[in-house]
């Protein structure tokens, strides 16, 4: 049943997407009204695993506009994915708690999300349609529960300055990324591309091949149970991601050597590698280019030489990129909230373009609404064709599929294996 | 003080006032703020206190399970994990409270938990291993802390944010029958914390209270404290260079203090730290927004905005008030300047109408003392000279004081012959000394240079000032006139006079020198009532030495005598010496008595010009012993027209005249190039000749002036000075010459001698008074001739003015006809002519509207009446 009902919902919303395009607007935004008396008084928690939520504390502020006398909070906790369901129905439960894609349909949530307020119940009145449909979870009994507030993707940082400077146009397909670092090879840059060599989903191999093997799947629907059920023989699939990937590592493009020896970690280091303004492109993930703002400064080589940054897909198809769009948070509110009337009323306020953008613009991370343009930095992604957009909900892959995949191209990354060894292994390819 | 300034001085002092009082509203509420501040900082002190004790409450609670568990151990009857919890079961009061029993060495960092999962009652295992609380906890904790406390993490049995007392406890293992070390943590929902903060809303409406822990982490997060870490929160709103960022990060943890920060609406808050005594780890922040703390500036602003409008009111009342008392003393001060306007008119017009009519006695006397053998009527007419002289010097001197006095008196110097200025000063007292019987004794240094550049004029005031006043007050004995002169060490261009005047006359009092030098005062008044003068004469000398830059001195002995000295600097032109000038002027004095020309010149020819008749008569009768060819004209255009068609040796020319004035009509003749008269000198006439008068007319182009009353002696003496040396006959010339040499008009003694019968008859004319004033018989005759024969044009140069409505030149045409219609003895007309003149002035046009044709008709009626006078020979 929940097969099922995900392949509907998959194919339902490629034809959406085919039809609509990656950054086409829905309708416009309407202004926040509020409800309730502008004198309430109320507290509200906001539960999350963020250490720092400064964007939700922004709009805490922006609500105290409408509603001065609200105390809101927000409230890290420890262990979050363990402890939330606990919390729920403990004596001091959160009003408002983070959620994120990979938490529904896992069972041991299921009590959680039903102690959840449902979104797309008429009388909470409240308008997501802001929210680019192919992000909207649901239930298996189709209740939305989660409304995303982030999204991440898989793509590189571009230092545009580089590009500018030896009159370069940012590369659209994956013989113009040859093209193109070819040229900065011989300019000097010694890697041209370079990432975190990872195993989890920030590593470089990913962000490079995933996106190009979750539209192969997505093409390819018939056979998702194969790869999730780890059939041997499925990995089949996984040919063209990683006959590109194993292109793309013996070419100029890359030194992974350097990579490893430079980046020693996913995050912090990728970012502050890229703030020495000697590297082209950086593969990365949206998570990773939400941390770099605040790194800026810390850069002393970047606070002396600023330059101008944007994110793109990694150009690793022969007709450009894809764009693989994935939550990277959600909001669901408690039922059981002391406050779920307000609860409510700013779950209204947020989700909307403006609210959802400026937070997305502050976070750094990409946006759920249906306009890219609010932010800069992923205004690319607004250029790419609605063919190539997708969710990773979408494609159907489960975790394990999706592990054997990230341990195919680390080992083909880093010359572990060949392309055929790792198809021949496919179910049974040695994991971190 | 002009208004402007005024109100700028007013407005300075208005912005003093309230630069003062904002100065001290500021100080004021600084210091109140201080206050504030130092109050919050206490505040904060005392949460600390508070929270210190309830934490130390809490641990000594954890302590005292620990000891409890830890003595069974010890007593050797150790406690099993769950025995242990549930001991701390039982003995807990409030429900909200957990005890959990942790053994951090197994791979999970389990334990258990006094109560259940609020997932799953059934569950008591507690399981820490994804929370890091523990990483740090033995080197964070130190040795002198009271309480062992974890940060605020989530207990993971019900997800209630929660804070962990610790203590270690020793328990029995089960399964191998061992001890083990435990970690027992008394869990406390942070909330119980946070109550004890709320008491504080009641005194500090904002306030909100954090505990951080020493990286900045917030164990209890106040609603404004933005971010996870209080120190990113203070550096992402607070624009810090590293050194200051890392300063705030030691301030805060070294000790209690209060700062400023800004929040993240840009907002300057007051931040008040203290760190928790019982432990190191912890500090308190408290942190309200500066606005809310600090006293208000409203009410300083209020203040002064009262102040501001108080002194705005203030300053338009007393600028109303000075408004009314400016306009009535500028009323006041308009009608000060009126009179004294009025004033000057009136010295102005007094000095040119006691002069016009002072030349036609002193004139007319020169002629008397000249042309009587009579020793009586000589000495009647020498004291009208004397007489007439004093009255003038009464004259000049008042006129001189007005100017003084109005700070238009200036010292123009130019060069002069010292001698001539002694001369002058001699001739001048000589006669008053013989008269009274005084000797006058003169001690003249020889080795005075002959040429000095300075203010002769004032000079010669100066000394005759000093010298009259010592004849009229000395009875008997002398006036020594001593001038000395020595050289100025610095100054080898100039010399110094010492000029002094000694006298055996009353002397003055000690008591009464000071009023020596007061205006119109006179030293004993009552006694000296008969002397004559105006109390001016010292007054004008010490302002003119003033401003000469010298001064007076005075010794006196009273009923002894006086003696006046002044020096003065003098520069040299020539250094030739005087020589011996009393033996010079002994000599000349000796030698002269009566009149007689100093020359004559029949070869020479004058213009002589003035538009009143009988002043060329009397200038003609002056000069008619030298024989001079004398041409007369009575307007600058008839002068024009006289000095294009014949040269003359000199010209004198009046200087106030109608239509065109002795001025206009010189620079008329300068202008004109091809006249037999170039180079000739001419000599200014006037009336209105007092002193500083010579600079503007020789300003004005003339060469020289002469004031009337004409003094016979200068006249002459100019004459020579100007005419060419080959027309003139002088003494030496000509030998002793008598004064029969020269044609004499026949002396005409008695009254009606030669007068015209039809004289008799004419009402208008009081003939004894124009004889009188004309001299005699046939000079009146002559001056009726002339006043006859100028009627028809005079009276129509009258009509024409006023047909022009030139009230100006009318009423001097007007003044005219006043003093020519008074000298022949027409008396009541003069009159009638004085009062159109008033009224002219007065700028009374209906006055002359009615009255003028009237006095024309009387005057066009005495020239008709006179006529018969051209049937004379």
């Amino acid at each position: 049943m929940k097969k099922t009902l995900r392949m509907i919902l998959s194919l339902s919303m490629v034809g959406i997407l085919l039809l609509q395009g990656c950054g086409s607007q829905k309708k416009e935004d309407v202004s926040f009204v509020p409800k309730y008396d502008k004198d309430t008084e109320f507290s509200l928690t906001v539960a999350g695993s963020y250490g720092n939520f400064e964007s939700l504390e922004a709009e805490f502020e922006r609500f105290y506009e409408y509603y001065p006398n609200a105390n809101l909070q927000y409230v890290t906790m420890d262990d979050y994915k363990n402890v939330i369901p606990s919390a729920l129905v403990s004596s001091e439960p959160p009003d408002i708690f983070t959620t994120n894609g990979s938490m529904i349909g896992d069972e041991k949530y299921d009590a959680m999300f039903e102690a959840c307020e449902v979104f797309s119940d008429s009388s909470v009145a409240i308008d997501y349609s802001c929210i680019r449909n192919s992000l909207i979870r649901t239930t298996d009994s189709g209740d939305v529960v989660m409304l995303p507030i982030f999204t991440t993707s898989y793509g590189m940082l571009v230092n545009m300055d580089i590009f500018e400077k030896e009159g370069l146009k940012v590369p659209n397909n994956f013989n113009e990324l040859m093209d193109v670092c070819a040229k900065l090879k011989d300019a000097g840059y010694e890697s041209p591309v370079m990432g975190p060599d990872v195993f989890s989903g920030s590593g470089l191999f990913n962000c490079f091949a995933y996106p190009m093997f979750a539209y192969d799947v997505l093409k390819n629907s018939d056979k998702v149970d194969g790869l999730n059920n780890l059939d041997p023989s499925s990995g089949e699939l996984m040919r063209p991601a990683l006959a590109r990937l194993n292109e793309f590592v013996t070419s100029d493009c890359i030194d992974v050597a350097k990579c490893q020896a430079e980046i020693t970690d996913e995050y912090d280091s990728v970012i502050m590698r890229f703030f020495e303004g000697d590297v082209p492109i950086m593969l990365a993930t949206g998570d990773v280019v939400s941390g770099t703002a605040k790194r800026e400064s810390k850069s002393d080589a970047f606070s002396a030489h600023p330059f101008k940054y944007r994110f793109y897909v990694a150009p690793a198809g022969d007709d450009g990129g894809y764009f693989i769009n994935s939550i990277s948070i959600c909001f669901s509110v408690n039922k059981k909230s002391r406050n779920l009337d307000m609860a409510n009323e700013f779950m209204r306020f947020l989700i909307s373009k403006k609210e959802l953008g400026n937070m997305a613009e502050l976070k750094r991370l990409i946006t759920p609404i249906d306009d890219f343009s609010t932010d800069e930095l992923y205004s690319s992604l607004a250029d790419i064709p609605a063919d190539r957009c997708f969710s990773d909900k979408e494609t159907g892959l489960l975790d394990p599929a999706v592990r054997q995949f990230r341990a195919a191209i680390y080992a083909v990354g880093n010359g572990e294996m060949t392309v055929d060894e790792a198809i021949a292994a496919y179910g049974s390819i040695p994991e971190e | 003080m002009k208004r402007g300034l005024i109100i700028t001085i007013n407005l300075l002092i208005m912005g003093f006032i309230m630069l003062f009082i904002i100065r001290y509203a500021n100080t004021k509420a600084e210091e109140s703020n201080e206050n504030a501040i130092i109050a919050f900082e206490k505040m904060t002190m005392t949460t600390s206190q508070i929270i210190a004790n309830y934490l130390e409450d809490e641990q000594h609670l954890c302590d005292l399970w620990a000891n409890y568990i830890n003595r069974s151990a010890e007593d050797g009857a150790p406690m099993t994990a769950e025995d242990a919890i549930s001991y701390i079961r039982k003995s807990k009061i409030s429900s909200e409270i957990e005890g959990h029993l942790i053994f951090l060495d197994s791979p999970e960092r389990e334990g258990i938990s006094t109560t259940p999962n609020v997932a799953d009652p059934n569950v008591y295992t507690v399981s820490y291993k994804k929370i890091e609380i523990f990483d740090n906890i033995e080197t964070e904790r130190d040795t002198n802390d009271v309480v062992g406390l974890t940060r605020a993490y989530t207990n993971p049995m019900n997800g209630v944010q929660s804070i962990a007392f610790l203590n270690n406890v020793t328990v029995l293992d089960n399964e191998n029958n061992e001890l083990k070390k435990g970690l027992l943590m008394r869990v406390v929902p942070l909330s119980r914390l946070e109550q004890k903060l709320v008491f504080l809303k009641g005194e500090y409406e904002d306030v909100e209270i954090s505990l951080v822990d020493k990286e900045g982490n917030y164990v209890v997060h106040g609603k404004s404290f933005k971010n996870s870490n209080f120190f990113e929160y203070y550096k992402s709103y607070n624009a810090a260079t590293s050194e200051e960022y890392k300063q705030v990060i030691n301030e805060i943890a070294g000790g209690t203090g209060t700062m400023t920060i800004r929040n993240y609406k840009g907002e300057d808050c007051i931040l008040s730290y203290t760190p928790l005594e019982i432990m190191t780890t912890w500090s308190l922040l408290a942190y309200i927004p500066a606005s809310n703390l600090v006293a208000s500036r409203s009410i300083d602003w209020l203040l002064l905005g009262i102040a501001t409008l108080g002194f705005l009111i203030l300053f338009i009342f007393n600028s109303i008030v000075m408004m009314t008392y400016n306009r009535k003393l500028s009323e006041a001060a308009k009608q000060a300047n009126q009179a004294n306007e009025a004033k000057s008119n009136f010295l102005s017009t007094m000095s040119h109408d006691i002069r016009t009519p002072m030349n036609a006695i002193l004139g007319l006397n020169e002629m008397v003392l000249r042309d009587s053998r009579d020793e009586n009527i000589r000495r009647y007419s020498e004291s009208i000279r004397t007489a007439g002289n004093t009255l003038l010097g009464i004259i000049n001197d008042i006129l001189d004081f007005s100017k003084i006095e109005a700070g238009k008196m200036e010292i123009i110097n130019v060069d002069y012959y010292f001698v001539s200025l002694l001369n002058d000063l001699v001739n001048m007292v000589q006669k008053k000394a013989e008269d009274k019987g005084l000797a006058l004794k003169l001690n003249i240094d020889k080795n005075i240079p002959t040429v000095l550049n300075g203010d002769e004029i004032r000079i010669k005031q100066v000394v005759i000032n000093i010298l009259s006043n010592a004849v009229k007050y000395t009875k008997q004995g002398s006036i020594t006139f001593s001038i000395n002169a020595r050289k100025p060490e610095d100054k080898p261009d100039s010399i110094i006079l010492k000029i002094s005047v000694a006298d055996t006359g009353i002397g003055i009092k000690p008591e009464d020198l000071d009023k020596l030098f007061v205006a119109f005062q006179r030293i004993e008044e009552k006694r000296n009532r008969n002397i004559e003068g105006t109390g001016l004469g010292m007054t004008i000398v010490q302002r003119f030495l003033d401003m000469m830059g010298s001064h007076l001195e005075v010794e006196s002995e009273y009923g002894k005598g006086s003696v006046f000295s002044f020096e003065l600097e003098q520069k040299v032109v020539k250094w030739d010496p005087l020589g011996d000038f009393e033996e010079a002027f002994r000599r000349a004095s000796s030698e002269r008595t009566n009149y007689h020309e100093k020359f004559t010149a029949p070869d020479a020819r004058v213009l002589v010009v003035d538009d009143t008749p009988v002043n060329l008569t009397v200038f003609v009768n002056l000069l008619k012993k030298t024989g001079l060819q004398i041409d007369t004209a009575e307007s600058g255009d008839e002068c024009i027209s006289l000095f294009t068609k014949k040269h003359y040796d000199a010209i004198f020319l009046d200087h106030m005249m109608p239509d065109k004035d002795g001025i206009e009509t010189l620079t008329e003749m300068k202008a004109l190039t091809e006249t037999p008269n170039t180079g000739t000198p001419v000599i200014c006439l006037t009336a209105n000749a007092i002193s500083g008068m010579r600079e503007m007319y020789t300003n004005a182009g003339f060469d020289d002036y002469l004031t009337k009353p004409i003094d016979a002696e200068r006249l002459e003496m100019m004459l020579l000075q100007y005419l060419p040396g080959d027309k003139v006959n002088t003494e030496s010339d000509n030998g002793d010459t008598d004064d029969n040499e020269l044609p004499e008009t026949e002396n005409v003694d008695t009254d009606d001698n030669g007068l015209p019968a039809f004289l008799y008859n004419l009402k208008e004319l009081d003939l004894a008074s124009g004889i009188d004033y004309c001299g005699d018989a046939e000079d009146y005759i002559m001056a009726l001739t002339l006043y006859m024969s100028s009627a028809t044009k005079k009276a129509e140069e009258i009509e024409n003015y006023w047909a022009e409505k030139d009230i100006k030149n009318t009423t001097i045409k007007v003044h005219g006809l006043k003093s020519a219609s008074r000298l022949i003895g027409a008396m009541e007309l003069g009159d009638f002519a004085e009062k159109l003149e008033k009224a002219g002035n007065n700028g009374d046009s209906e006055m002359l509207e009615k009255e003028l044709d009237g006095f024309l008709s009387r005057y066009r009626q005495l020239a008709r009446d006179l006529e018969p006078l051209n049937d004379l020979e």
